[in-house]
């Protein structure tokens, strides 16, 4: 590897992008996003804000199958469809303490105790809110729904047990808990002072205890979520669309083939393209975060991120660079992967389908550079990490075993 | 190989240090991948190629410093000068940043050397394109149709150079479709049709073997005779048309090196 020839090339990248000044002006647009998303909206004034209350996904965990679970399945409104899913209570990972379900979702366990087993004698079903920490108001919407169908699910069971007049419902108001018990303690009575049940005996409609528990995750900060989709796009723009389209086009005109056959070897030739494309897009991500966070340059878990999602792109990009024989091909080539993984991630996401989207770079990425760019590194997150890096090594690996192949020319 | 179909089929040539060789044939013939293969961007499927006593599948990275190529299609950097281009190649080359200049104002691209290439005419690309087959000075020179859409004083400008490279010792290869380039700077010529080598003399000998020697007489009557000078009947049939005064014009066929290369390649008109 002779330094002359690498640094000749490394020069003539750059000034290829001076000269085509598309690449700098979009480069420029991030950065000045960046100092806007820091300037308006300074990180001390937000806790974070979020969709559906900040969290999108609400799991319901239950310990067994009981009327008022059969209840809720079948009486999830439209609108939650897609965000609420039901599954069978496990124990939850714990972080500190704490639950810890990934950023922007929530949960609501049951826990049905029976007379046996409950300290008041009397059956019980425990609930357990598990809301971001610090925004017991981002469940809100959940919440909502799970009282209403909760009360008319016992209403329900009241009808069962031969109570003919249930009381009418009540407004329930997720942010005073207190009401909620209340309303519900009033119902009790009610139901028993129909049933003319004498004074000790077991009501009907068990009791409740609620508790509402803060998780482990913050609440998804948009502001962190932006400057990460940022991050990732600086990355994706220079190693998957900047590198093969402008790789491609060299192709196309004969000028890769005038390098080749000048002293440069196809080692140099490469090894200047490996070393340019990822270092303008970690440079420029790196100057987003900086802006968003400068904090963050400091932090090991971030530079490890950076370098594990860039050398997944570069193998993206080098492989649609070897792929392609246009620059056409190349751009439609990044672009179709782009949208191919997105949509698969969605379907995934959407259907809750497992170990697919672990295999996509663009699933651990963001996760992984959020968590540097918040500051929010738990030990998933180092998993996650371990994962960006092996598949940026299978990519790579992928792109050098089809460029041996296949060539650029 | 390009599939099924053979470019270049059983070639056997031997060029020789220092000559200014032209390789030609009609469009197709197989000059071009023929060159490709001397600068080792096509594999042959078949034989050796030995370029200064090097394989050149082989040693392809010992022999690249050793030749300068200019393509038949140009292959610039668009959006640099013509300056840049040559400046980027000449560090790749290790050459230093004066020869640029000096390759500039060898072709007479200096005035425009700080123009972006887009700008450029078809003749000052190809121009800029042999300025950068000169940087390094190499001994070997592949040339593929050097003087197309150049100009008169350009294509003049152009066989100078080659000219001058050759009295330093060069070997220069070139393709093609001008003929009395062939005849005015060549000192041997290949000519290959459908990729097999059909003739290899100098311009000279190869016009003399092959040019047929006729000569068109148009008698008063408006009658067109044809009259071959090799035959003896031809030679006295003409002599007594041309003393009886029967020939109202002659017009001998021309002898040039056009009229071979179509002879040769099977392209006569009739």
């Amino acid at each position: 590897m002779r330094w002359y020839i690498l640094h000749a090339l490394l020069h003539k990248e750059f000034a290829r992008h001076l000269a085509n000044r598309g690449g700098i002006a979009l480069a420029l647009l991030l950065i000045v996003a960046a100092v806007l998303l820091s300037l308006f909206s300074p990180e001390e004034a937000t806790g974070g804000t979020g969709m559906v209350g900040g969290v999108h996904h609400c799991l319901v965990e239950c310990d067994a199958e009981s009327p008022l679970v059969t209840h809720l399945k079948a009486n999830i409104p439209k609108e939650l469809a897609g965000q609420v899913h039901f599954r069978q209570l496990q124990k939850p990972e714990s972080i500190e303490g704490m639950v810890d379900y990934q950023t922007g979702i929530g949960a609501i366990q049951l826990r049905h105790i029976s007379a046996e087993k409950s300290p008041t004698g009397r059956r019980a079903i425990q609930v357990f809110i598990w809301h971001p920490d610090g925004e017991p108001n981002a469940m809100a919407p959940y919440e909502a729904w799970f009282w209403r169908e909760s009360r008319r699910g016992f209403a329900a069971l009241a009808r069962q047990k031969g109570v003919a007049e249930v009381p009418a419902e009540p407004t329930f108001d997720p942010e005073s808990r207190w009401l909620v018990l209340e309303a519900h303690k009033r119902f009790q009575d009610q139901v028993e002072a129909v049933r003319h049940a004498s004074p000790g005996s077991m009501p009907v409609v068990p009791d409740l205890d609620i508790q509402w528990k803060g998780l482990g995750g913050k609440v998804l900060d948009f502001r962190a979520a932006i400057a990460t989709g940022m991050v990732v796009f600086a990355l994706y723009f220079a190693c998957v669309y900047l590198l093969p389209t402008l790789n491609c086009e060299e192709r196309e005109r004969g000028v890769l083939l005038a390098q080749a056959l000048s002293p440069a070897s196809p080692a140099e030739i490469l090894a200047a393209k490996f070393l340019f494309y990822p270092v303008l897009g970690m440079v420029l991500a790196a100057v987003i975060a900086g802006i968003y966070k400068w904090a963050v340059l400091g932090s090991l878990f971030f530079w490890l991120s950076l370098a594990a999602v860039g050398g997944g792109f570069l193998g993206i990009g080098m492989t649609v660079a070897t792929l392609a024989k246009t620059q056409r091909a190349a751009f439609l080539g990044a672009m179709c992967y782009l949208l191919s993984v997105s949509m698969v991630l969605l379907i995934c996401s959407t259907n809750g389908i497992p170990f697919i989207p672990y295999l996509a770079v663009e699933y651990h990425g963001p996760r992984i550079l959020h968590a540097a760019l918040t500051g929010d590194v738990y030990p998933s997150h180092w998993h996650h990490l371990l994962a960006a890096i092996g598949l940026a090594g299978g990519w790579l690996a992928a792109a050098g075993w089809l460029f041996r192949r296949r060539g650029w020319q | 190989m390009y599939g099924s179909f053979a470019a270049v089929d059983g070639l056997d040539l031997d060029i020789r240090r220092g000559e200014l060789f032209g390789l030609l044939g009609p469009n197709g013939a197989g000059k071009s991948t023929t060159i490709r293969v001397l600068i080792g961007q096509r594999r042959p499927t078949a034989g050796a190629v030995t370029v200064a006593g090097h394989d050149v599948t082989r040693d392809w990275a010992r022999i690249k410093p050793l030749f300068g190529y200019v393509p038949d299609r140009e292959n610039h950097f668009e959006e640099f000068t013509g300056r840049r281009n040559l400046e980027f190649f000449g560090r790749l080359y290790g050459v230093p940043r004066r020869r640029a200049q000096d390759v500039l104002e060898m072709v007479e691209l200096d005035e425009a050397a700080d123009l972006p290439v887009r700008g450029y005419s078809l003749g000052m690309r190809k121009k800029l394109l042999l300025a950068r087959s000169l940087l390094h000075e190499p001994p070997i020179l592949y040339l593929d149709e050097p003087t197309a859409n150049l100009d008169i004083h350009s294509a003049e400008v152009v066989h100078r150079i080659l000219r001058e490279r050759v009295k330093l010792g060069a070997t220069i290869i070139l393709t093609t479709h001008d003929m009395d380039e062939v005849e005015t700077i060549c000192d041997r010529v290949g000519i290959v049709c459908r990729g097999k080598l059909v003739a290899l003399d100098s311009p000279l000998a190869l016009k003399q073997q092959h040019t047929e020697r006729m000569v068109d007489v148009i008698r008063p009557d408006g009658e067109r005779m044809v009259f071959d000078l090799d035959t003896d009947s031809g030679r006295r049939q003409l002599a007594e048309l041309v003393t009886a005064g029967q020939a109202a014009s002659i017009r001998t066929r021309e002898f040039d090196f056009h009229a071979t290369f179509l002879k040769l390649t099977g392209q006569e008109f009739s």
